[in-house]
């Protein structure tokens, strides 16, 4: 049966920060909204459905659209509420296509946001630990069993997670601690030319990321990402309303958001397959295949031009390059040597400086879409990649390592 | 519609306060249940659509270590934090979308774990009616019961009625939670006061349950079953937040319902649907939602209940299995009423079987007050 073409017509985000004491859930989510709507040049009274999305928890709020409906023009619409951990905002974008390509509606606003200083959780990096601790309801109806209490206290959250994915790939790699420096450096670097990033370092250097505490190895303070404020928003239109823009748009051409087992001490009952290395990522490289099959892409080494990788640590954004294709096993940090994922590179990952230097939980998976979507449509300003972007890859990851997003862009609809 | 989609099998727990069982294994069975009854195996399933929600499950990424359990391995899969019935929404957008053919829809709550109407305060404006701390869903309904007793002659006798109904069609329901077949108006009305004019009986029980149910394409349906159960329209809509919404109507339903009757072609739903399965978490939402449906005239809600007419052996029965007074896992109370209504379809209602039923309407709520509502109209093959 044949798809119907879709694409980003509109993008709109907010300034990321620490603390957004200006506003509140709902005039910040609103803020990003109305910037999307008003770069599509489309009225909200027009939109169709609402797809939105963050980390239920992180800003002390349980279902937000509820409250915030208003707030974004979506009273009296279709709302679905998507959350799916640190992979939120990939999942939301992907749910914006699918309810346009279902052909129920036209025009589809999709946004994600996180207000993490609303919460006393800093849940960008500690959010996890409650991951685990749901097993205590279980030690607490079916009594303690020694496995559950293990694996609740090892979770160790996010950075707990992903230090032991950050070792895998490194001892089997050769990829050494210099070179998660260097990937931090680049993404502040990179955010100091995004208006919208956090973390911004004009010049920031890898001998001033190496000057941080070592945090837990092999992470150093510079490495580890911020909890940030923002929300972002985009604006999905089928083909016809697309092309009347008369405006280059960002075509879905491939998406799929495969799930892997949960790495939790080889799952939480030692009941899977068992997941020993979390920096396998399979489910990532089989979205991967299935979002650039259904691209037709068949080389994304050369027919990528532009990546934006979900990486809250540097670690990340090197395996992840890897599985999506973009550089062979085990060579990612080799390219970086090589200079080739700067802004200018071959193959530039994350030029907006990625989650690594802004990370509003629900949102970060969706910026990855919006960043890809700008760099397509040439409204990325200072940190435009030098080249034209025909394909662009957009990446999400979340949960206990197991869930991932792949979406790729294009600046022509279908293959 | 751009393809035809029907569901293809389906399964449920036995729904009931404390299950004395992991989430995780629950989910599993229903699910493992669900494929079986489908006569499909997990490598058949193109994608899996969850709902379930962090607050009541009480862990951050409520679907993170169910993806074995509901068979997600490895499959490209999301979740909604909603009712089930919007997840069921996504999934048959992916199978329009032409990008898969055959999906699992799953929805769960252990009310046991966390209590819902606990919950129910953090849905709250954060900065105003959560800080004043005198409303959770119940004090919310019970002001929106007021208003529906106070402008349309409805009495506590009404909703007592309501709950008679629908506790008593329960009891014959192998699956419900609430087992009281001889309830009587005066139990009911004799119930404890939660929050007047709330009584324990007059609302949805705390249960933990899990419900599954599987779509496919038109191609795929037919090689499944002979038996498919094809959904000719789906709606579904959001009100405003509590305060800003006349709390006395439910309009995103009526709009929901309207979307879904015009997609399958229905000009009068009270004669042309055969039986409905509703989700009235309180007693007074069931007449509201008679009236947004369009089963009666706007008021005219508890004519239906004294005429009899959404009795069990009524014109247009409402609620056959007890609808969500007799069981309401949060998240999967929507998507119960969608198995509930393709049940009576396919003739596999025992012991509460509607006689001749061609099409069911099915409806999914979540939010204070019903804020946002899906609709679905199905149909059998001869509809």
């Amino acid at each position: 049966m044949k798809r119907r073409n879709v694409a980003i017509i509109g993008c709109g985000q907010t300034k990321h920060s620490s603390r957004r004491r200006d506003v509140n859930v709902a005039e910040m989510v609103s803020e990003a909204v109305y910037n999307a709507l008003e770069d599509a040049q489309v009225n909200v009274k027009d939109i169709g459905a609402f797809v939105v999305g963050n980390m239920p928890g992180f800003g002390g709020v349980a279902q937000p659209e509820q409250w915030l409906a208003e707030s974004i023009g979506a009273a009296g619409k279709p709302v679905i509420r998507i959350a799916t951990g640190g992979s939120t905002g990939g999942s939301v974008g992907q749910g914006g296509y699918y309810v346009v390509a279902s052909g129920l509606h036209d025009l589809v606003v999709a946004a994600a946001w996180e207000k993490h200083s609303d919460s006393k959780e800093a849940g960008a990096t500690t959010g996890l630990l409650h991951v685990g601790l749901g097993n205590f309801f279980h030690a607490a109806s079916y009594g303690l069993s020694l496995k559950n209490l293990v694996a609740t206290s090892v979770v160790g959250a996010a950075a707990g997670v992903a230090v032991y994915q950050a070792v895998f790939y490194m001892h089997r790699s050769g990829c050494r601690i210099e070179h998660l420096d260097m990937v931090a450096a680049k993404c502040r670097r990179n955010a100091a030319k995004n208006k919208y990033a956090h973390l911004q370092w004009p010049g920031c250097t890898p001998e001033d990321i190496a000057k941080t505490e070592m945090v837990t190895y092999p992470f150093r303070f510079g490495h580890i990402c911020p909890a940030s404020d923002g929300a972002s928003a985009i604006v999905i239109a089928d083909e016809s309303l697309a092309l009347k823009k008369g405006k280059q748009v960002a075509w879905f051409k491939g998406l799929a958001s495969y799930t892997d087992e949960e790495n939790q001490l080889q799952s939480e009952n030692f009941g899977g397959v068992g997941v020993t290395d979390p920096s396998e990522q399979r489910g990532c490289w089989l979205s991967a295949m299935k979002a650039y099959k259904m691209a037709g892409i068949v080389d994304p080494s050369k027919e990528i031009d532009v990546a934006e990788i979900y990486q809250p640590f540097p670690s990340q954004e090197l395996f992840f390059a890897e599985r999506l294709g973009l550089f062979d096993e085990g060579t990612a940090w080799m390219a970086l040597e090589k200079g080739e994922t700067e802004i200018n590179g071959r193959m530039p990952c994350d030029p907006s400086g990625g989650v690594n230097a802004t990370n509003a939980i629900g949102s970060s998976a969706m910026q990855r879409i919006l960043e890809c979507a700008l760099q397509i449509m040439g409204k990325a300003e200072e940190h435009q990649v030098p080249k034209k972007v025909r394909n662009a890859v957009a990446h999400g990851w979340g949960g206990v390592t197991n869930f991932s997003t792949v979406t790729v862009l294009g600046d022509t609809p279908g293959r | 519609m751009r393809r035809r989609v029907a569901i293809v099998g389906y399964a449920q727990s036995h729904h009931q306060h404390n299950m004395q069982k992991t989430r995780e294994d629950m989910v599993f069975e229903v699910c493992n249940e669900a494929l079986r009854h489908a006569g499909i195996r997990r490598d058949d399933l193109d994608t899996v659509i969850t709902a379930s929600s962090d607050f009541l499950d009480g862990r951050t990424i409520s679907s993170v270590f169910l993806s074995m359990a509901v068979g997600a391995f490895m499959k490209d899969e999301s979740k909604v934090e909603e009712d089930g019935t919007f997840a069921l929404y996504y999934a048959l957008m992916r199978i329009l979308a032409g990008t898969h053919d055959v999906a699992l829809v799953e929805a769960h709550t252990q009310g046991s774990t966390m209590n819902p109407h606990q919950v129910s305060c953090y849905t709250l404006d954060p900065q105003f009616d959560r800080q004043i701390g005198v409303l959770n869903d119940i004090a919310a309904a019970a002001l929106q019961a007021r208003m529906c007793m106070h402008s349309h002659g409805v009495s506590e006798e009404h909703l007592a009625m309501v709950a008679v109904k629908n506790i008593s069609n329960a009891a014959a329901n192998p699956s419900a939670h609430r087992r009281m077949p001889k309830v009587t108006v005066e139990e009911v009305m004799g119930s404890k006061v939660l929050c007047d004019p709330i009584r324990e009986l007059m609302m949805s029980p705390i249960s933990d349950g899990a419900c599954a149910v599987i779509l496919a394409s038109e191609e795929k349906a037919k090689k499944i079953t002979d038996k498919p159960v094809w959904i000719e329209g789906i709606g579904s809509c959001q009100d405003a937040y509590l305060r800003d919404r006349n709390l006395q109507r439910l309009d995103s339903l009526q709009a929901a319902a309207k979307t879904a009757y015009k997609m399958a072609g229905i000009k009068d739903p009270s004669s042309e649907l055969d039986v409905a399965e509703v989700s009235e978490k309180f007693a007074h939402e069931e007449l509201m939602i008679y009236e947004a449906l369009g089963l009666c005239r706007e008021g005219e809600g508890r004519k239906l209940l004294e005429k009899g007419t959404t009795a069990k052996g009524g014109k247009l029965p409402v609620n056959p299995s007890g609808g969500a007074l007799g069981a309401d896992p949060v998240c999967a109370t929507g998507l119960i009423r969608v198995v509930e209504a393709a049940k009576q379809i396919r003739g596999e209602a025992v012991g509460y079987q509607v006689p001749e039923v061609k099409r069911a309407l099915a409806h999914g709520q979540f939010g204070m007050c019903a804020q946002k509502n899906t609709v679905l109209v199905l149909g059998g093959n001869g509809s």
